[in-house]
């Protein structure tokens, strides 16, 4: 009875002391961990609602952007990154869920192209401003004097515009 | 009855500005004055009547004749008479309803006040507006009609008709009560009274100069006559627009619950686009005025004003973007698609149609690259990159991927917090510089010298501001620029009163005073840059120095932020307003010091009857000069609401929006003020005339 009650104690230590190692070890390697909410919303802040447009996951009201806001906080705590937790909100949804797309080709055309147009429009305007100024050295002051002919000038008095009227209209009848 | 009065009304102003286009046309080609006397009285018709046909829907929606469709869909047994008001323009056929009577009251009061003085332009300046008003009251007779009513047929469908069909009756008043909608909780905000009325005032008022403009192309008078008649139809819808948008982030702030005032948001955008090429339009229109230059660029300027006024609409109303601003798709978009190409392509053909003619040849040339003008072209280029940047991330981009690259993309705040800061630092550099600089020719050591008082004053200021608000030395240097583009209209304003004072011997006040009287456009602009950069410091201090947090509090827990403590008192669950919506209201305290300094209640509004989005989350917040604190309710633990969740921001130095925006409202109305030689002018002008030997 004794050598039975020895066996007994023994094996419920082996299995104790089994159980303890095993859980000890998952413990240890369980990855997540506890994540808070503003580490949530500094990721959900960076990601846009996938269903509706123009609003980030951090302030979308809706049941699907809760659900979302869930994962992005299981995956935080499964030991992603923010970017890794972004990467894996663009392979299931595109670049729409994003502020600036991750893909380098649109991200190029999507941040180059606004310079792109700028720098044709200050090549277009400086290319202007010489030709005016090399016209000017020679014709500005007969199209100052064409202009004064053909526009009431600024500085001219309402008297002078309704007397240029009334001599319009006159030859017109 | 109301829906049959506001429907023939509406139809007479139709009507009417279709006959006003044509016989405004028919008469300048004609030169026919009693063909021109009565498209005039035709089109000043056009306002009474869209008074009477908005008048209808208005009664309508207070009396609570849900047997109109529209009545039904915006408005509900609970909702206040203040919102009934608002719910005239809370959804899309009642918006473009009165989109059309603003525009009848602009074309109304251009009529009034400039058919003496502009009796050449005034033909075209009728047929340009009268063919716009006459899109847009035909979009609301024929597609979006507010007036339709209910009613059910022999074969128990239900149609929707102005008048009675036949065999039809009405549905019972009592179930169609029972099954209104009420208006879209987004836009139950006392803002709703005066932000979207605000908006279209400066959408609808760009119609003015754009109408002149073209008559001044369509009329071969290309002198600054048609900028001096619109500058302060132009100034006014400018501030509109100015205001609208400001008062347009002041509801997003108080209603959407994300802490911010300008999200990026496409439909922000739409109207951030035209603001941007009217202001640089006011920009360079002075040196028009006051050196002959850049006739081809002020209106290029105003027509791109007006495209992307009809853009922004078009982007809005069309379905073309989602937004929590814009109006559901329907089936307007091709319409509006259709006319906003029609102008824009008119409108560029007929310039250069005049400038291949030579006739919009400059009086005077640059002299130099550092002047006046060359600083304010340098000015207008910086608004046409910004234009360029944000309609490219607003819908350049999202269209061009989706219909070339076959993918959605979305630009948001990280594209635009990207690409426009150098802009607007390049702005506010160019408006501390500009002013300061002589017209023709300046020097670096005057412009220089001129700048140091200011930079000075600057400076002092951005002492304050790190004093409030520590910060890094390249923002406290940006500070700085922005502070500088205000201490320069300050210092320059000091300066004149100053000589006043010493050479006159006025006191301060009235030095003050007879100085700004003296040149009201002058220093109504230096006001107005002050203002903005008011703005600009509010910001960009709410912007880079925000700081949030989330966290859940059982009740009597608290959770510290910025200096602040904030302790969760209590929870009142399932209140029910006045309205019939149900409110659930968390009670909290913010302590700053050991003191107790404000009670707030965060809350969360239940519409029971709305459609689709029936939940708002209310913030509470309680502001200082240095801050805002604000608070959100973001969940609670059911039933007992033992421990709720709540997401909390600071805001630095957020009210200067607000506050900045009110001195841009005065400065404006300063600028705006007719001057003793205008008012002299004009009542000149409106003498009976006998010039065209039309009887006015």
């Amino acid at each position: 009875m004794k050598t039975l009650v020895k066996v007994t104690l023994v094996l419920v230590l082996i299995v104790m002391a089994f159980a303890a190692v095993t859980l000890s070890v998952s413990a240890q390697d369980d990855p997540r961990r506890p994540v808070s909410d503003d580490e949530v919303n500094a990721v959900s802040k960076k990601l846009y609602c996938p269903v509706c447009e123009n609003i980030t996951l951090d302030t979308c009201g809706t049941l699907a952007c809760a659900q979302w806001r869930d994962e992005v906080r299981i995956l935080l705590s499964e030991g992603n990154t923010p970017e890794q937790v972004i990467e894996n909100f663009v392979v299931r949804f595109g670049d729409r869920v994003v502020g600036t797309p991750v893909d380098p080709l649109l991200r190029a055309i999507a941040l180059i192209t606004p310079w792109v147009f700028s720098a044709a429009v200050l090549v277009g305007v400086a290319v202007v401003f010489f030709r005016w100024r090399s016209e000017g050295t020679h014709t500005a002051p007969m199209a100052a004097k064409r202009s004064t002919e053909k526009t009431p000038n600024a500085t001219h008095s309402l008297e002078d515009y309704r007397a240029r009227l009334e001599s319009d209209l006159a030859a017109r009848r | 009855m109301l829906a049959e009065l506001g429907f023939i009304a509406t139809f007479l102003a139709f009507l009417a500005a279709l006959y006003a286009a044509g016989m405004a046309f028919y008469g300048v080609r004609r030169r026919d004055d009693r063909l021109l006397l009565s498209a005039r009285n035709a089109a000043l018709a056009t306002f009474p009547l869209m008074s009477v046909s908005l008048g209808a829907l208005l009664i309508a929606l207070v009396t609570q004749q849900y047997q109109i469709a529209y009545v039904w869909n915006v408005t509900d047994p609970n909702t206040p008479t203040f919102f009934r008001i608002t719910a005239l323009w809370g959804a899309q056929a009642g918006s473009l309803l009165f989109w059309s009577g603003i525009m009848s009251a602009f074309a109304f009061g251009t009529i009034a006040l400039n058919w003496h003085g502009q009796r050449r332009l005034m033909p075209y300046v009728i047929t340009y507006i009268m063919l716009t008003l006459a899109f847009f009251l035909g979009l609301s007779l024929f597609l979006e009609n507010p007036f339709e009513r209910y009613w059910i047929m022999p074969d128990n469908s239900v149609v929707k008709s102005v008048f009675a069909l036949s065999g039809a009756v009405p549905p019972a008043a009592a179930r169609l009560a029972e099954t209104s909608h009420g208006l879209n909780p987004l836009l139950r905000h006392f803002g709703m009274i005066v932000h979207p009325p605000l908006l279209y005032m400066g959408f609808v008022g760009f119609i003015i100069p754009f109408a002149f403009a073209m008559a001044a192309l369509a009329s071969g008078d290309l002198s600054t006559g048609w900028i001096k008649a619109t500058r302060r139809w132009t100034l006014l819808a400018w501030v509109s627009l100015s205001l609208g948008l400001v008062l347009g982030g002041r509801w997003a702030y108080d209603v959407l619950g994300w802490g911010g005032w300008w999200g990026w948001d496409p439909v922000e955008n739409a109207a951030f686009l035209p603001w941007l090429l009217g202001t640089a339009f006011l920009h360079s229109v002075m040196i028009q005025e006051k050196r002959g230059m850049l006739k081809v660029w002020n209106m290029f300027l105003m027509l791109g004003t007006f495209s992307a006024v009809i853009f922004g609409t078009f982007a809005t109303r069309s379905g073309l973007v989602d937004s929590v601003h814009s109006f559901a798709r329907s089936g307007i978009g091709f319409p509006l698609f259709f006319f906003w190409f029609s102008v824009t392509a008119v409108s560029v053909g007929m310039l250069l149609w005049r400038w291949r003619r030579g006739e919009l040849r400059d009086d005077r040339r640059f002299n130099g690259l550092l002047s006046r003008e060359s600083l304010f072209v340098l000015n207008n280029i910086v608004f046409v990159m910004l234009f360029i940047a944000i309609f490219w991330g607003s819908f350049g981009a999202p269209i061009v991927s989706e219909l070339f690259l076959g993918t959605n993309i979305t630009l948001g705040k990280d594209y635009f917090l990207q690409v426009t800061p150098p802009l607007f630092l390049a702005l506010f550099i160019l408006m501390g510089v500009a002013p300061l600089s002589a017209w023709g020719v300046t020097s670096l050591l005057r412009l220089g010298k001129a700048l140091i008082v200011p930079a000075l004053l600057a400076a002092a200021m951005v002492a304050l501001l790190a004093l409030m608000q520590p910060a890094e030395p390249l923002v406290l240097l940006i500070y700085g620029v922005i502070a500088l583009s205000g201490t320069v209209a300050l210092w320059e304003t000091y300066r004149g009163a100053a000589a006043r004072h010493k050479t006159l011997g006025e006191n301060w006040a009235t030095a003050v005073t007879a100085l700004v009287a003296r040149n009201r456009r002058r220093y109504g602009g230096y006001l107005i840059h002050l203002s903005i950069a008011i703005v600009g410091i509010g910001a960009l201090g709410s912007e880079l120095y925000q700081q949030e947090t989330q966290r859940t509090l059982a009740v009597g827990q608290s959770l510290a932020l910025g200096g602040y403590t904030m302790r969760y008192d209590g929870f009142l669950g399932g209140q029910i307003a006045d309205d019939g919506r149900v409110m659930d209201i968390a009670q909290v305290t913010v302590i700053r010091d050991g003191r107790e300094i404000a009670h707030l209640r965060p809350r969360r509004d239940f519409y029971p009857n709305a459609e689709g989005m029936n939940t708002m989350t209310i913030p509470a917040a309680h502001s200082t000069a240095e801050n805002d604190f604000y608070v959100l309710l973001v969940d609670w633990e059911a039933i007992s609401a033992s421990s709720a969740t709540f997401k909390v921001f600071i805001n630095p130095l957020i009210n200067l929006i607000w506050w900045g925006s009110l001195l841009l409202v005065f400065g404006t109305l300063v600028g705006m003020y007719p001057d003793e030689k205008h008012a002299l002018a004009t009542a000149v002008a409106a003498q009976p005339s006998r010039l065209a030997g039309v009887k006015a």
